[in-house]
């Protein structure tokens, strides 16, 4: 079976701290992966390892069968970029471009790599925006929208690359609590949809609904992987249920 | 006070204004894109490089510019072997004079301007495909050019009342003619009318600015 990423012992240190000691875990296509833990246990930088918006210390990581970093060395520029444009990502900031509106947000990679025709690029823009229920915004900009319509243009815009895979990095850690429903909605959209998704979150509700499996990480290594009914409801490790009964209390 | 007087010194005073005007164009027009490389010099991961432009900031910010228009105009030919191929009219030599010191001030300006982009823009294009280029000319500059309007009309301002420092190497501007006229008639008319001209460029120039602001404001 070809899996849609595999990892192999990713290491990763920023100086003598190993954000990522030993990582190793195999995504099969369409699959929704959940990824909880700490704050501080790594959860974030191993999913940008993945796109290439971290270089790992050492370890393989293959996507879709093409070697992103083979044992530590990392495949030619052209390689990588052929292997992460299948990926997009989504932040915990939206990242969109202050400058353009909503619509020209979803357009301008398109537009800018010309790979197709300006009709197709705006046609596929108007339907995502629809998508994510935000056609009315199309010519405002970033500034004037609330932070759970910028999530969903942020993933509107990770969507118009038609990636394969598709990297949450705790996506609604910037909002509102009553502004996390609407992100969440088309984040669980999507999980219906055959595309593989890796999901960050501190959203146990959520993880439990959307995920096939959760990866629950801990001091730089996933402790603990399971379905999310092992995991939330039988967690095997102490220290899965402490970190779980202490996001319980606060929710 | 009388009108047929100020219309005698109208006449060599606007002959001046263009000087000015001419000097402030020139100056602009090549110090921004000057100093935009070597704000991308200061960066350079290259480090022989970054220092160069770093002590080149330094040297032009850290000494009078007066000092930088007299050396170019007459201290180049002084210098030995190649003094004599330096010999440029005292015009020219002061235009380069201007354009290399403001390139300094506007790349201090523009790195600036760079540093308050957010990481996650560059990371947000990235992970949509753009190369480092397209993200730069799409993203980064656009967004670039709004934080540095204020501090470019600053600068601008400050240009077009720094050229009259040409009256220390005597190339004829407005500033010269004013003096030379309350000299000769004993009068300060001159020295008002050259003050209303440079409120009327500098004035140009802030309604230009604030144009550019609002074109440049998205929201």
């Amino acid at each position: 079976m070809t899996y849609s990423i595999e990892v192999n012992q990713l290491k990763k240190s920023f100086g003598t701290l190993d954000v990522l000691k030993q990582v190793s875990f195999d995504v099969a296509p369409g699959e929704v992966i959940a990824v909880i833990g700490p704050s501080g246990s790594g959860k974030s930088t191993m999913l940008r390892s993945l796109i290439h918006l971290e270089d790992i210390t050492g370890g393989t990581i293959r996507v879709q069968n093409q070697m992103l970093v083979d044992d530590g060395r990392y495949a030619g520029a052209t390689e990588i970029r052929k292997i992460t444009d299948r990926m997009g990502m989504v932040f915990q900031h939206f990242n969109l471009f202050p400058h353009l509106t909503v619509q020209a947000n979803l357009e301008l990679a398109p537009k800018t790599l010309k790979k197709e025709s300006t009709k197709a690029i705006r046609s596929r823009s108007t339907e995502l925006l629809a998508k994510v229920g935000l056609s009315d915004k199309a010519d405002a900009y970033p500034a004037n929208l609330s932070g759970g319509q910028k999530q969903r243009v942020a993933i509107a815009r990770a969507l118009m690359m038609q990636p394969d895979i598709l990297l949450f990095d705790e996506p609604t850690s910037a909002l509102d609590p009553e502004l996390t429903g609407e992100v969440l909605r088309v984040i669980k959209q999507l999980a219906q949809e055959n595309i593989t998704m890796m999901i960050v979150t501190h959203e146990m509700s959520f993880a439990r609904d959307v995920a096939d499996r959760v990866f629950f990480m801990d001091n730089g290594e996933i402790a603990e992987q399971g379905p999310p009914e092992q995991i939330f409801g039988a967690p095997k490790l102490a220290r899965t249920q402490t970190f779980l009964k202490r996001v319980d209390m606060k929710e | 006070m009388s009108w047929d007087y100020i219309l005698t010194i109208l006449k060599p005073m606007l002959e001046g204004a263009q000087t000015t005007i001419i000097m402030f164009l020139v100056a602009i027009i090549l110090s921004v894109p000057l100093g935009f490389v070597i704000t991308l010099a200061m960066k350079s991961r290259f480090k022989p490089l970054a220092w160069i432009a770093h002590t080149y900031v330094y040297v032009m910010r850290g000494t009078p510019l007066l000092l930088q228009i007299l050396f170019f105009c007459f201290g180049l030919p002084l210098l030995p072997v190649i003094g004599e191929y330096l010999v440029f009219e005292r015009i020219v030599a002061a235009g380069i004079a201007f354009v290399l010191n403001y390139a300094a001030y506007f790349a201090e300006i523009f790195r600036g301007g760079l540093l308050s982009i957010d990481k996650g823009q560059h990371e947000a294009a990235k992970v949509l495909g753009l190369t480092k280029w397209q993200a730069m000319t799409k993203v980064i500059i656009p967004q670039m050019v709004r934080v540095v309007l204020p501090a470019t009309a600053n600068e601008a301002i400050t240009l077009i009342k720094d050229t009259a420092l040409l009256y220390a190497v005597a190339v004829p501007e407005l500033l010269y003619f004013a003096q030379a006229a309350v000299n000769r008639d004993l009068q300060l008319v001159p020295f008002f009318v050259a003050a209303i001209m440079y409120l009327l460029m500098t004035l140009v120039l802030t309604l230009l600015f604030k144009a550019l602001e609002k074109r440049f404001s998205y929201e």
